[in-house]
This record gives C-alpha cells, sequence and structure tokens, in this order.
C-alpha cells in the first residue's frame, strides 16, 4: 500500500530507494539459491565424473569427460554391505513399500474425514483429537513398543502358516513397513481430509441420501471424484515422508533383502572395504532422491494449490 | 384423510425443543408452503419430512403410510436444495439419473426418462454439460428436473429460489407455480419469503421458534391473522399495527388513536363486534393494513364501514404502481397505500380513509387476535 501513496512526497528519493530495495532483495534471494543448489550441483557433477577426476580436480568443476559408467555402476554394480548387485533390488524394495502405504492410508484418510464430518457421532471431535495427537508423536518414543507388536504379528503370522497355510504377510518386514507407515500416516492423512471435507458441501451428501445412494456409493462416487486437490497433496505428502524414511526403515527392516532403498544408500556410504567410490555414491543418491522429485514437479502445482484449496473459498 | 399429515412432530437437539408439536395437513395435490423468519425451524421439519433428520416424537405420513422410520430413499419423495446440491463431477444427464442409476434402473430406461424431464424443463441443450458451466437459472431448472425425473409423492423444496438475483426468481416462482399445476404434484416448500408464501401456496404454516402460529390458506392468513407475529410477518409493506384504545361515545364504540401534537382522531365503529366492549378504557393493538388505509377517493366504494380523518403526512413514497403515505399514530409509523396519482404532499394534512371493515383487533398483553 505504501507503495502506491508514498511517491507523491518524496518523489526525488523515491526512484534510486526503490532500485537499492530491488536489488537487496533480488542480491540476497540469489545468494541463499546458490546456498541451497551448492549441494545438489556438487552431487550431479561429481556422478558425471571418474575417479581419477575427482581425486585430481576440483569440487565444483565441470566433468571433462561426462560418464554415466558411475549411474550404471551404482544401480547394477556396486556392494550394498557384503553383496554386490548395486541397489536396483533396494530401489523396488522401496517402491514395493511406499506405494501401497500411501495409497492405504491416503484412503482411510479419506474414509476417516468423510465420517468425521459428513456422519458425525457423539464424540467425534475426541476421536479426532486424538487422531490429530498422533501427528505429535515423536516416533523414537514408539521404536519399542511397535517391534514388540510387530513381532507379536509376526509369531501369529507363523502359527497361521503352521496351521492354515499362509501367513498373509504377517512377519514380512515389507509388510511390516507399511503396516507401521500407515498407523503413523493416518494422523496426517485424517487431518488432510477432514479439514477438506469440512468445507464440502453438507447437501451434496443430503442430495444423495435422497437419491438413495449407500455409504460407500456416496464415498465412491460424491466425496473421492470431488477430492482431487487434497488426494495429491496428501499423495505427495506421503510420498515423500515414507520413501525418505530412515527410522522405521532401519529398526524394522534394517537388514536382509527387504531392506528399502534410504537404508540401502547407508549402506553403499559406509562401505568400508577399498577406495571410496564418490561417483557412484553421488549418482545412487541421486537415484535415491529421483522419486520424490519427479512426484514434486509432476504434481507440485497441485500441491500449491491444494494447500490454498478452501483458504479463499470461491 | 389427507395426503400429508404430520401428527405431533417434535424435534430435540439434547436439551433443546426445536419442533414443539407440529400438526399439519395436506390435501394430494397440494402446495405446503412453510414459512417463517430464519432459526424458526422450517428447514428442521422440512428435513424431517425428507428423513434426513431422526424425529423425537410423532408421526410423519404419506397416503396413510407412516415414514417417519423409513431411509430418505424408501420415503418416496425429491427434494431441491437451496443450494441445489449438484454433483459437480458429474455431467447434467448423470445428476439427473444418479438416482434413478443408485436404484438399479436399466440405462435404456433412465435415458428416456432424461429426455422428458429435459423437455419439460427445456434443459436438452445443457444436458452433456457440467454444473460450473451453467447459470444460476440453469442450475436451478436441472436441480428441479433431478426432483421431477423420481416421480415421486411428495416434492420438497428447501429455500430454491433464495440464491438467484430478483428478476429470475419471479420468473421462477411462476415457472414452479405453473409445473404444480401442469403435474399436479404435492408439494412441500420452505422460505422465508411471505411474497411467494402468499403467491405460490394452497396452504400457509407460519412458524415462530419451533411451532406453527397459524396454518390456513393464504387469503385466511392475509385477511384473517391469529396473532400480532403472523400479522406482522405476513403482507409488504406490513400491516400497520397501532397502540390505541376503546371508547363510548352514544350507544356505539369507537377506537382512539393519538396523533403527535393534536387532540387524538376517534373512528367510529358502526356493528362493533360483539367481544370489542369488554376492552373499553383498556389499551389494544389496532390492526389496518395499507391498502386499508387510502385517499377517500381510492376506498373501496361497497365498504361498509369506513372512517375519515385528517392525517399530518410525513413522508410520501412513490413505488410507481402505488404511492406510499408515512404518518403518525400511537406513537408508531403508519404506512397508508394510495393510488399512484394521488395528489398528495409531504408536511400537509390529508384526509385518509380507514376502512374498518378490514381492520382487526389484538391483546397487548396475550398477543393474540380478540375477534
Amino acid at each position: 500500500m505504501s507503495a502506491v501513496t508514498a511517491p507523491v512526497r518524496r518523489a526525488s528519493g523515491g526512484v534510486n530507494m526503490k532500485l537499492v530495495n530491488r536489488i537487496v532483495i533480488y542480491g540476497l534471494l540469489a545468494l541463499f539459491a546458490l546456498f541451497y543448489l551448492m549441494p545438489l550441483f556438487v552431487m550431479l557433477v561429481t556422478s558425471f565424473k571418474t575417479m581419477d577426476e575427482i581425486q585430481n580436480g576440483n569440487m565444483l568443476a565441470l566433468p571433462q569427460s561426462p560418464t554415466l559408467e558411475p549411474w550404471f555402476k551404482a544401480w547394477g554394480e556396486t556392494c550394498v554391505g557384503l553383496t554386490c548387485a548395486g541397489i536396483k533390488g533396494y530401489f523396488w524394495n522401496s517402491i514395493k513399500m511406499v506405494v501401497p502405504a500411501v495409497l492405504i492410508s491416503t484412503m482411510m484418510g479419506a474414509l476417516n474425514g468423510y465420517v468425521l464430518t459428513k456422519w458425525r457421532f457423539r464424540g467425534h471431535t475426541l476421536v479426532f483429537g486424538l487422531m490429530l495427537f498422533a501427528c505429535f508423536i515423536p516416533f523414537q518414543s514408539v521404536l519399542l513398543p511397535m517391534a514388540t507388536i510387530l513381532g507379536s504379528l509376526g509369531r501369529f503370522g507363523v502359527s497361521l502358516q503352521n496351521s492354515v497355510g499362509t501367513s498373509f504377510g504377517l512377519g514380512n518386514p515389507t509388510v511390516n513397513l507399511v503396516f507401521v507407515h500407515v498407523v503413523y500416516g493416518l494422523g496426517f492423512t485424517t487431518l488432510f481430509f477432514r479439514n477438506y471435507y469440512e468445507a464440502f458441501p453438507t447437501e451434496l451428501v443430503k442430495a444423495a441420501q435422497v437419491d438413495g445412494a449407500s455409504f460407500f456409493q456416496i464415498f465412491r462416487r460424491i466425496m473421492l471424484p470431488n477430492s482431487m486437490p487434497i488426494f495429491v497433496v496428501t499423495v505427495i505428502y506421503q510420498f515423500t515422508n515414507i520413501w525418505n524414511d530412515f527410522l522405521f526403515a532401519s529398526a524394522y527392516a534394517g537388514t536382509g533383502d527387504a531392506m528399502p532403498m534410504t537404508v540401502a544408500l547407508n549402506n553403499v556410504v559406509n562401505t568400508s572395504t577399498g577406495v571410496v567410490e564418490y561417483n557412484v555414491n553421488m549418482a545412487a543418491a541421486m537415484i535415491a532422491a529421483l522419486p520424490t522429485l519427479i512426484v514434486y514437479v509432476v504434481a507440485g502445482r497441485y500441491f500449491v494449490r491444494g494447500l490454498m484449496a478452501g483458504a479463499v473459498k470461491g | 384423510m389427507a395426503f400429508l399429515e404430520i401428527d405431533g412432530l417434535k424435534k430435540r437437539f439434547g436439551n433443546v425443543e426445536i419442533l414443539k408439536g407440529i400438526n399439519v395437513e395436506l390435501e394430494k395435490g397440494g402446495f405446503l408452503v412453510l414459512v417463517g423468519p430464519s432459526g424458526c425451524g422450517k428447514s428442521t421439519l422440512l428435513n424431517t419430512i425428507a428423513g434426513l433428520e431422526q424425529i423425537t416424537e410423532g408421526e410423519i405420513r404419506v397416503d396413510g403410510r407412516a415414514i417417519n422410520d423409513l431411509h430418505p430413499s424408501k420415503r418416496d419423495i425429491a427434494m431441491v436444495f437451496q443450494s441445489y446440491a449438484l454433483y459437480p463431477n458429474m455431467t447434467v444427464a448423470g445428476n439427473i439419473s444418479f438416482g434413478m442409476e443408485m436404484r438399479g434402473v436399466p440405462a435404456a430406461e433412465r435415458q428416456a426418462a432424461i429426455d422428458k424431464v429435459a423437455k419439460v424443463l427445456q434443459i436438452g441443450h445443457l444436458l452433456q454439460r457440467k454444473p460450473s458451466q451453467l447459470s444460476g437459472g440453469q442450475r436451478q431448472r436441472v436441480a428441479m428436473g433431478r426432483a421431477l425425473v423420481r416421480d415421486p409423492k411428495l416434492f420438497l423444496f428447501d429455500e430454491p429460489l433464495s440464491n438467484l438475483d430478483a428478476k429470475l426468481r419471479v420468473d421462477m416462482r411462476i415457472e414452479i407455480k405453473r409445473l404444480h399445476a401442469t403435474t399436479g404434484t404435492t408439494i412441500v416448500y420452505v422460505t422465508h419469503d411471505q411474497i411467494e408464501a402468499m403467491t405460490l401456496a394452497t396452504k400457509i404454516a407460519v412458524m415462530r421458534d419451533g411451532e406453527v402460529q397459524q396454518f390456513g390458506t393464504p387469503a385466511e392468513i392475509y385477511n384473517n391473522p391469529t396473532n400480532l407475529f403472523v400479522a406482522d410477518f405476513m403482507g409488504s409493506p406490513a400491516m400497520n399495527l397501532i397502540p390505541a384504545t376503546i371508547a363510548t361515545s352514544g350507544n356505539a364504540l369507537s377506537v382512539v388513536l393519538q396523533r403527535e401534537a393534536r387532540e387524538p382522531i376517534s373512528l367510529p365503529m358502526a356493528n362493533a363486534p360483539a367481544g370489542l366492549s369488554a376492552f373499553q378504557g383498556k389499551p389494544i393493538i389496532f390492526g389496518v393494513r395499507p391498502e386499508a388505509l387510502t385517499d377517500p377517493e381510492g376506498a373501496e366504494r361497497n365498504a361498509s364501514n369506513i372512517a375519515t380523518a385528517d392525517l399530518h403526512i410525513e413522508v410520501v413514497e412513490p413505488a410507481g404502481s402505488d404511492t406510499f403515505a408515512v404518518t403518525n399514530l400511537g406513537g408508531k409509523g403508519v404506512v397508508a397505500r394510495l393510488r399512484a396519482d394521488a395528489n398528495i404532499q409531504p408536511g400537509t394534512n390529508t384526509p385518509l380513509a380507514f376502512n374498518l371493515t378490514k381492520a382487526v383487533f389484538f391483546d397487548p398483553a396475550t398477543e393474540n387476535r380478540i375477534l
């Protein structure tokens, strides 16, 4: 506002001040952008260099003879612990764990939000309050209790295996991680969907009831098709969190074949045998970061739009 | 036996009684309007008929069958909502046929029904559009189409015109009335607009604080309001409700109204209603509609009881079709309705005629009609 009214008084000094302000603002922005982008830049250039170049050259220099060799090595040959078959297996481990965990927690969050706003029951605020509380629990504090529960589930799986012939995946580390991430993601997904559905016109639900739609028909035909923005927000949020999670991954699937990407990357970098292959490490780290980057780039504009939706309505 | 019967209906939320014993009946093909200020319970009453709210006590019968424990979809009703409540993700055709789809009607039959309704409401060219691409009036039509297509026993309208602009509202009002006349359906309609109530209804229920204040035909409600609330709420401009006293002059009764800075005026009541003499010397409320207070030339010729008095005109409002003059009686502004070309100036004293056959009297203590 002051920019509009002030120049009338100090027209002469105004132009210079404005220019200085601009320079300071853009200068600071450029500086911080540089600061934040530097590590990414170093990672990227290092991953395309040969080991000779890394050992003899400047860290910030562009690769003299760019090579994709480190990327292929990271993907298919590098040693994770004692096995040397690259990180590709662990990449798929993460995908197999993240996709079901994201979808299940998002759908359950949507269902919770739907019930908490459109099918209110006695004590719904208390239930929502408790679910919200789940967002504030430090995950370190639940590591041991959760390990106990997963252990019991595993033993139950074994006895199921013996009596029925199948364990239904109980005790499988990937299933365990999906379970853990669904449980601890529910607080956030419920919060997102409840707040979105709070502003969702209840008359639509009533109209559908009069039209004869059932509880789940209303959810599937009316609520979900009109939830795209918050759906995208929740998927991005959950995908990033679960993909990047290291704590649960290392605690419940830290060894063996089901190890997710984050743990595998840590093992690649921490290998103590032989020379440290920085270019391979960097390539592996880039591969590990790629899915979340892609999700942001593809759905990022929905992310911003979704966070704004409801704030200024219509 | 009436087609729609609401019998001793009560609705409580916790300790708060929202509806305090509603009794209403409507014949088949009737048009019932529930009217009242916001918070009077009219929308809640409609929702209980629809089954979107459970009732605490009483019974709702349609065509002799109690429906108050049935799921909304089993009640054979259709509802038009205030916000239209069109499903934003479906086309107009999808919106209209959603109910049939839920009831498992085959696709060919659905298409035939859509086409029929689209023809009646002239929305054939809109069928493939999404609700966001429609104007307010078109959305209103689609919402009505969604109700019409079900061919239900009972139509429920929840303030369907309140989101439209003034001109469109009048058009749609006429359209609803025409639709009612041609299809002969039974309608329950909620509004806070007393003009809509008067023009559309065959029966009006005026509600306040969860109670029906008066239930009757529009003419009954307008001409014979049972209490001050109904008298004040129905009619625009509102009925003049003037504090007055009853006096005897000779063997006839007269109504005495206070004027500002002048001697009171006394209106002789020929053929005064019998109960009025009991109120001699006591304060009463004298009610007269603006059209029953007019210039002597414009007064109804065959009215049996007309009294003329000289009144000080404070404000003149020419409204085109009529001219309204505001004066002051008994400490209150009083509106008179004159012919459009009436020659009247503010600040002058002008004789105006009271049509006392149309006058009503209320007891200020109970707020009820005296006779």
